[in-house]
């Protein structure tokens, strides 16, 4: 085993947590059964990682194994990698919907390598349909560097890929592949980023619980402590209710997607007290960037509890809405509306 | 008059499915079992009125026409029967899709769609790959809405056929293992095993119409030396699986001794 695949091992096993240790080299089925019996998962970090590399040279394992177990490792877990970014495939060919995913994979290997031949590339297919695709790149005459690899999940016949630790220089290439081999003509920033992947995954597909206006009033599981103390009578409950109603079909109910921060670039004109402020013709540029470790949760709260007004306002309510984070907000015409422009 | 019994069946059928929703455990049997039947026959005279609805055009003016003078009842006389319901935004309204298979209620579908000229989906929450936009323009939406829904129902209704067959298959055939899927359920490929020689036959389903629940097209394939997939029982077999859901296809071959 080469110098590279230990300092990838060794590495990797500080990496996952201790109590997914076990059940990681189990789904990776490739230790044999008497290997994996003989490892004690309750001995140190380090005495595993030696015990590990030993069984790595018994099976004659190189790189390309290490790299497998860490793919694996990433789709268990979603470690916190650094930040993920989301983006959108568009104008999808007739056949778009057909694409499978042998075809995908080849498709997008063989795109990928006549773009830039020294390049690792893994692709797995997760049981929630989430293709996985690692990238490891390298220079024109250096091997891929393995200890910085992009991640790219896309999910089939839907438009959207998310991808991490991507260099800008290498980013016109992955998404010519990606749009050759899901037969769309382009890709574009969806301008929604955050740290948890399923987070970003569930604002832009969907996947929380929406709430829509009903002829039925829904039951709102109330986390009102108040609420369930028969002694203490709440004032204006019903106008509570509506703005927790309000709140919840802004941005939805139940839990919700963990979204750290919402910019929005301000490129408008002043408007205020200010004398000379106000004299100047051009936009007064400021970017506005809100910050929580679950921020949708915040906004929702500030709706219902009447810190922010109801109805939610398009600004604030356009983060779940459109599912993105960044936002360019410019002036629209003489009467000084303001808009809400896409980025690029 | 008709408008009247019609909208009185729908409210009364709407607030059944609902009551049903909300309903959790500890019901008598007897009152759940009235409460089916109800439904039963209700819908039942709601297809039948539904049948002798002459459909007109559904345009924007006219929903409009009917947002501005109050009579909300009577989109679900001119939309054919889907969930309406006003939202707090101008001019804006809500359409509930539900889905449902085999007599069970499944997943309910929700758009809102704003009235004004000219319409506009707002958001929805349809998964993105049934596409929404696509059906939209196929069918016109701006100039006939009823066409457009109807469309949308029928995707969603055929999607969620297929997904709940899948579900069945892996609930009730724990022999037969699925080795492809994908997330629109239009392609299904499964292992099945022949009892006698313990032959695998590898059997792809290809839904390529996405408004159905039953497969396009058929394959079996078989490794090794006994082709067993050129026979006239797995021919047979074939034709069944292209006109039976598939989880029910199974349980057929499995009780006629052809696969274990």
């Amino acid at each position: 085993m080469d110098d590279i695949a230990q300092s990838l091992l060794k590495r990797l096993v500080r990496r996952i947590p201790r109590q997914m240790l076990q059940p990681t080299l189990e789904k990776w089925g490739r230790l044999q059964k008497a290997q994996l019996e003989s490892m004690d998962f309750t001995l140190s970090k380090y005495a595993l990682t030696e015990k590990l590399l030993s069984i790595c040279e018994e099976n004659d394992w190189s790189t390309k194994h290490i790299t497998e177990l860490e793919l694996l490792s990433y789709i268990i877990d979603n470690p916190n990698v650094g930040m993920w970014h989301a983006y959108q495939l568009l104008d999808p060919e007739d056949d778009a919907h057909t694409v499978e995913l042998m075809q995908f994979k080849e498709q997008f290997k063989s795109h990928l390598t006549e773009l830039i031949q020294n390049v690792s590339i893994k692709i797995k297919k997760h049981t929630d349909e989430a293709v996985w695709i690692r990238l490891a790149w390298g220079e024109s005459f250096s091997q891929p560097n393995h200890f910085k690899p992009t991640y790219v999940v896309h999910y089939l016949q839907s438009p959207y890929v998310f991808m991490t630790s991507l260099k800008s220089k290498h980013r016109p290439l992955l998404d010519q592949a990606l749009v050759l081999a899901t037969r769309c003509q382009s890709i574009k920033d969806a301008n929604l980023s955050g740290r948890k992947l399923i987070a970003i995954r569930d604002l832009l597909m969907k996947q929380y619980e929406q709430v829509f206006p009903s002829k039925f009033p829904r039951h709102i599981p109330e986390n009102n402590e108040n609420a369930r103390n028969p002694l203490i009578e709440q004032e204006q409950s019903a106008l509570s209710s509506n703005r927790l109603q309000m709140a919840c079909e802004a941005f939805g109910g139940g839990k919700l997607p963990e979204i750290q921060s919402a910019v929005y670039r301000l490129k408008t004109k002043f408007r205020g007290h200010a004398k000379n402020m106000a004299q100047r013709k051009e936009p007064f540029k400021c970017v506005v960037k809100f910050s929580s470790t679950n921020l949708l949760e915040s906004l929702r709260s500030c709706a219902s509890s009447g810190i922010a007004s109801t109805p939610v306002t398009p600004l604030l309510s356009s983060i779940p809405l459109k599912g993105r984070n960044y936002f360019v907000i410019t002036d629209n015409g003489p009467g000084s509306s303001q808009t809400l422009h896409q980025q690029k | 008059m008709m408008l009247f019994v019609f909208v009185g069946v729908l409210s009364r059928l709407s607030f059944l499915e609902a009551q049903s929703k909300q309903k959790t455990g500890a019901q008598p049997q007897s009152r759940v079992q009235e409460l089916k039947t109800k439904v039963e026959e209700l819908k039942k005279q709601r297809d039948r009125l539904r049948a002798e609805i002459f459909v007109h055009q559904v345009t924007s003016e006219i929903l409009l026409s009917c947002l501005l003078l109050g009579i909300h009842d009577f989109f679900l006389f001119i939309l054919g029967g889907y969930d309406v319901i006003k939202t707090n935004q101008d001019k804006c309204l809500c359409f509930s899709l539900a889905t449902a298979y085999q007599g069970d209620i499944l997943e309910t579908y929700n758009i809102e769609i704003s009235v004004s000229q000219p319409l506009r989906i707002i958001r929805h929450n349809i998964p993105p790959f049934i596409p929404v936009m696509t059906l939209a323009e196929e069918t016109d939406m701006q100039k006939n809405i009823r066409r457009f829904l109807d469309t949308l129902s029928l995707h969603l209704n055929a999607f969620t056929m297929r997904k709940q067959q899948l579900k069945l298959v892996k609930e009730q055939h724990l022999s037969v293992e699925v080795l492809e899927t994908n997330a629109l359920c239009s392609l299904l490929v499964l292992m099945l095993t022949e009892p006698n020689t313990n032959t695998a036959l590898l059997c792809s389903l290809d839904y390529s119409d996405h408004t159905r629940g039953l497969p396009t097209r058929v394959t079996i394939q078989c490794e090794g030396t006994l082709d067993l997939s050129g026979s006239p029982q797995w021919q047979k077999n074939t034709a069944l699986l292209q006109n039976t859901p598939v989880h029910e296809a199974l349980q057929i071959m499995r009780k006629t001794g052809q696969i274990i």
